[in-house]
């Protein structure tokens, strides 16, 4: 591993590259096996609890809980332009755009009922 | 009718009564009994629009099928609830049925009410234990939210028809529904009539609920436990329907106007929480949402005021109250299983439940309106009578459809097809308390195919 060279056209990945693993500083070092003592505690949680045999329950997983509280609640709804424009385009216009529609069509169909021309297109006796 | 009701009031003494060990198969059977008893209004022989024995509670074809569902759903939320109630101590067993037989009563008498007042009573009084089981045995702390949402909405909306009943007891000299039918059209040309005409219906399209003002119902279906859901998806929708059908008699000349803004949120209201539908990953928010899509087309249906929009919506509140509530069965049982309404997480559940797919698969078919069941001829009768209405409608209705199938058919794809998650193969297999819960929600939409004339209302 020490004579790696790297192929002529590619780049020389991180990981393996020996400044990486001896050039570390001591306070590095002890940071990241905190951090991978924090790791194998998690990992070993979660081999617990998924080779438990009496375990009926899923096996909670935070990031879930985390999408469906974000997908449920609404709480990063913000007024901003974008989203006013949005609001009023598919909330408020239609109803007045449907108002209009409908009101102009009933009135037209009263005018003609009044007028005596409205011809009913089925019989319906109830 | 003090044949329901008084075995319905006997239910009290019976709930507390009875051992423990028997409590659950009591009140059952005892609920059982009563929905029976109930299935005799059904035969009608009269001609007349009602029957009564007595002044102030009577029967109609309008409000019979309501009261048979009212009485039907009884021993099913019962039986729907004894998983999740079965822990508890004993004297809490016992006050979540009382708060079920309460809610009966109350429903029974507000169905069955004549004097417009005993119904506004019985409509508030109908409030108190569905709050009291929506925030006592809700299972997430939203539901304190929830309860408080569906409290000031519904109240919010009910305390100008206070006033407006008042003003009407005024005017008239009395509000039995018997007498008012009779009545002169009132002269209603002022800004303070049309208030008044508002006042008495916003209580309604609350409860209904309408689009603008639907907000409480996700919170509360969602948060409330499977009886809650149960209820008020059946039942508690229905009285804004009913008590908007009784209105709309007296309401005449202004309403020609003044309907509109409410019949175009009710429409648009159908296409937006249908595409609101196809977005959740909460099942039972959905449901809820599909039930604010259904209930708005049964307010447009209301709101124009033809005989095939009355019928339609009839026949559509009875069909949707069962179908809703066999949905929210299922979901209970799914939520049971893995303690979550998330749905990705119960998907794939054909491979390993199979009679209860057939039972998702129903359901999910009769809520996108398969012919021939009940629910698709109420909607077609809406959507006919809102075509003559202004042909314009059929936009909305026909995209309305079309949503709704789409959603019934991602509900039913995402429960059940797919490949199954390995945390549920190890789920607890169907009791036959279940299947028998769900049989029950679903043999009357099928039964109701063959005699729709049950449920058609006076106006066929």
């Amino acid at each position: 591993m020490a004579n790696y060279k790297e192929a002529p056209l590619a780049t020389q990945p991180k990981t393996l590259d020996p400044a990486e693993y001896f050039n570390l500083s001591p306070d590095y070092r002890r940071a990241e096996e905190k951090r991978a003592a924090l790791r194998a505690q998690l990992k070993r949680q979660y081999l617990e609890q998924l080779n438990n045999p009496h375990r009926k329950a899923l096996i909670e997983d935070p990031a879930l809980t985390r999408w469906t509280y974000a997908r449920t609640n609404n709480n990063y709804f913000r007024p901003t332009a974008k989203t006013s424009l949005i609001g009023g385009l598919f909330g408020v216009l239609p109803l007045f755009v449907l108002y209009v529609v409908f009101k102009t069509d009933r009135d037209k169909r009263e005018a003609k009922i009044k007028a005596g021309t409205y011809e009913r297109p089925y019989k319906l006796s109830t | 009718m003090l044949k329901v009701l008084i075995p319905t009031i006997m239910l009290f003494p019976t709930i507390w009564l009875t051992s423990p060990k028997w409590l659950w198969t009591t009140t059952t059977a005892h609920s059982l009994l009563i929905a029976s008893i109930s299935l005799t209004w059904l035969k009608w022989t009269s001609e007349t629009g009602w029957t009564s024995s007595n002044m102030y509670l009577a029967k109609g074809p309008l409000l019979t099928p309501l009261l048979v569902l009212t009485c039907w759903l009884l021993p099913l939320m019962i039986l729907a609830s004894q998983n999740h109630i079965n822990p508890e101590p004993i004297s809490r067993e016992r006050l979540y049925i009382t708060l079920l037989a309460l809610l009966q009563t109350f429903l029974i008498m507000a169905f069955g009410a004549t004097e417009i007042i005993m119904f506004y009573i019985m409509f508030e009084a109908t409030l108190i234990p569905t709050l009291i089981i929506i925030t006592r045995w809700g299972n997430q702390t939203e539901r304190l939210n929830a309860g408080t949402y569906f409290l000031f909405y519904t109240l919010a909306g009910s305390l100008p028809l206070l006033v407006a009943l008042l003003l009407l007891q005024q005017s008239t000299g009395t509000l039995s529904m018997l007498v008012l039918q009779y009545s002169q059209p009132l002269q209603l040309n002022s800004w303070g009539h049309m208030f008044w005409w508002a006042g008495c219906l916003i209580a309604f399209l609350v409860k209904m609920p309408l689009y603008g003002v639907h907000l409480w119902l996700p919170k509360a279906h969602v948060e409330a436990p499977v009886a809650g859901s149960m209820v008020l998806a059946a039942v508690l929708l229905k009285l804004g329907g009913y008590g908007m059908m009784r209105m709309m008699v007296m309401l005449d000349p202004l309403s020609k106007e003044l309907a509109y803004p409410f019949i175009i949120l009710a429409l648009w209201g159908i296409i937006m929480t249908g595409s609101i539908c196809l977005r959740q990953t909460d099942l039972k928010s959905l449901i809820a949402y599909s039930s604010v899509s259904h209930m708005g087309l049964v307010a447009g249906g209301i709101l124009i005021q033809t005989p095939w929009g009355f019928s339609g919506a009839i026949i559509l509140m009875i069909a949707h109250g069962l179908v809703s509530s066999a949905l929210f069965c299922l979901a209970n049982t799914a939520y049971e299983r893995t303690h979550s309404r998330t749905m990705i997480l119960a998907r794939g559940l054909q491979v390993i439940f199979p009679l209860t797919a057939v039972w998702w698969f129903i359901a999910n078919l009769a809520n996108l309106a398969l012919p021939p069941l009940p629910n698709l001829m109420g909607e077609l009768m809406i959507i006919t009578t809102l075509f003559n209405w202004s042909p314009w409608t059929i936009l909305l209705t026909g995209l309305g459809t079309l949503i709704t199938a789409g959603y019934s058919l991602y509900m039913f794809l995402m429960s059940q097809r797919g490949p199954t998650p390995n945390h549920i193969m190890g789920l607890q297999p169907f009791h036959t308390r279940e299947h028998l819960l769900m049989t029950l929600h679903l043999i009357p939409v099928i039964l109701l195919v063959t005699k729709p004339e049950l449920m058609w209302g006076w106006c066929y």
